[in-house]
């Protein structure tokens, strides 16, 4: 599957009079892990959103597709009724079939599914409810939902909070494996050692474009230290 | 249309006569009460469980109580006063239109708005309501709170055949899309979902179904029959198949218990209490088989 290449060229946003993003572009190239970084409240979501339609926004957003247009998103969090009797089956089966899931779930999408959740160290879950998952096993549910079908893009949304080290390298490996397989990524992402480390290119957002380019080159510039200077102490260590 | 019905009912009426069956189902209007009851039963069991993902489970009643305006403008303008389908109908899909839209664009929390557009609806028919019914000298507030299953004509049961069929097109092949965009509407979106339009489809069948079934159950009872053989189902299941088709099962059991029992058993006890009580008898047990099984706490956790 090779993925789409994205041009954001001066894309503006604002809400009520508050501007959210100003003249922002960049440029995402085709299966490549490309991640967003920047301060809480600096417009990475709003940003991401503008990218799905979901947000009205000026300037221009032009994605150049190859071999398909499925787009496969892991939303930062799942807000909903815990006491909801949704299966794991339910909800990946629900978003990528259109028979309705209490009428059942067709035996080929039911291996899809339970093979994506092995993959990601979900195996024997398939029948756990929503609710009764930690925060991290929910991050791996929601991809293992933007998976199936294999998308071309891949968005994802923070899906690293709240996962612990393991949870963390499963994730870590299939959304490598994703991009080795050609696919685009777009990752929203606080953890600058993840983002040194998997990252084909970063960009820095509050507001506006601050940094942009290759996260090595990014963080060898001055302007870096002055942004992040704890997280780059703490990327420093982590490669020493 | 009507043979669908005139089949059974004089299957039920044959069996009666037969003494095969309580003699009470010897009268046509107790026949239709049990067929209005086996297409109630399903009909808001399975919508029900929607309503409780969603989150909606006022939104039937401040329909129910729109409904009551909609009777004294259909008696103002002149239509039966046993039976305003039109003015019903329009005035309600305004109604939930309306509140729908609200909702949108205030960004309100739900049970909040819901809860404010029932009061206003609330006091509005009630108001107009009693000045109509002054004129024809009748109680219709009480027909359209609680309904009569046992009145019900063929226009009411044409009526509710239509929804049904209309519910069972619309919704099923949108089951899925509306659940994802209950759980997470901008996941929703990117999956292809138009999540506002199906908002719109959802509130207009949600007031449709309510408006046929407050002739036959009473606006109070549609809200019941919505909520609790859902709330009951969720008691019990862990996946959304069980949810549905349990909520189903129970629905329909109270329907058919409720209109059969106090028959069967000269039971002082109108059929619409008899119910929802029933379905209030399911919830409890279920409550309590969630309570002390501690296989069916999981979900909670």
């Amino acid at each position: 599957m090779r993925g789409p290449s994205i041009d954001f060229e001066r894309v503006n946003l604002s809400l009520g009079n508050t501007p959210i993003l100003e003249d922002v572009s960049f440029k995402v190239q085709a299966g490549t892990i490309h991640c967003i970084v920047g301060a809480n409240g600096g417009g990475k979501t709003s940003l991401v959103r503008s990218l799905l339609g979901q947000m009205p926004h000026s300037g221009r957003i032009r994605i150049e597709w190859h071999d398909s247009k499925v787009i496969g998103y892991v939303p930062q969090t799942l807000d909903f009724d815990r006491s909801l009797p949704i299966t794991v089956l339910d909800f990946v089966a629900m978003a990528s079939q259109r028979r309705p899931v209490f009428l059942g779930v067709s035996r080929e999408r039911r291996k899809e599914i339970a093979d994506k959740l092995e993959q990601l160290g979900l195996a024997g879950k398939l029948r756990s409810t929503l609710g009764s998952l930690s925060g991290g096993e929910r991050q791996r549910v929601l991809l293992a939902q933007a998976l199936i079908p294999e998308p071309a893009l891949l968005v994802l949304d923070e899906p690293t909070t709240g996962l612990d080290l393991a949870g963390k390298e499963i994730l870590e490996g299939t959304i490598k494996a994703f991009a080795k397989g050609g696919g685009t990524v777009i990752w929203i992402n606080h953890d600058i050692v993840q983002v040194t480390e998997l990252a084909d290119a970063l960009t820095y957002i509050n507001r506006k474009v601050l940094l942009d380019g290759a996260p090595r080159t990014v963080l060898a510039n001055g302007a870096a230290a002055h942004l992040f200077p704890t997280l780059i102490l703490s990327a420093e260590g982590a490669r020493t | 249309m009507s043979w669908l019905y005139h089949i059974p009912r004089d299957y039920i009426i044959a069996l009666a006569n037969a003494n095969k069956i309580h003699y009470s189902f010897s009268y046509a209007f107790v026949v239709n009460g049990l067929l209005c009851a086996f297409i109630i039963g399903p009909l808001l069991g399975g919508i029900g469980t929607m309503v409780v993902a969603k989150r909606m489970a006022f939104f039937s009643q401040a329909v129910g109580n729109a409904a009551l305006t909609g009777v004294a403008i259909g008696v103002i303008i002149g239509e039966s006063y046993t039976a305003p389908y039109m003015s019903m109908f329009s005035f309600c899909l305004l109604f939930g239109l309306f509140l729908n839209f609200s909702r949108n664009h205030t960004k309100m929390s739900s049970d909040t708005l819901i809860g404010v557009f029932l009061s206003i609806s609330l006091a509005i028919g009630a108001t107009a309501l009693l000045w109509v019914s002054a004129k024809v000298n009748t109680h219709i507030l009480d027909t359209v709170m609680f309904g009569s299953i046992l009145t019900v004509n063929d226009t009411d049961m044409n009526v509710l055949m239509v929804t049904t069929v209309l519910t069972a097109v619309t919704a099923l092949p949108l089951f899925n899309q509306m659940l994802l965009a209950s759980l997470n509407p901008s996941l929703a979106h990117v999956r292809g979902v138009r999540v506002h339009l199906l908002e719109y489809v959802f509130v207009l069948l949600l007031t449709i179904l309510t408006v046929a079934c407050v002739k036959i159950i009473g606006a109070v009872l549609v809200e019941a029959l919505l909520l609790i053989p859902a709330a009951a189902s969720r008691n019990l299941n862990r996946s959304i198949r069980g949810f549905v088709w349990w909520s189903i099962g129970f629905s329909t059991a109270s329907c058919i218990i409720g209109v059969y029992a106090p028959m069967r058993w000269d039971l002082p006890v109108p059929s619409g209490g008899a119910i929802i009580l029933t379905s209030a008898g399911i919830f409890l047990i279920t409550m309590i088989i969630r309570m002390t099984l501690p296989r069916y706490r999981e979900a909670s956790v």
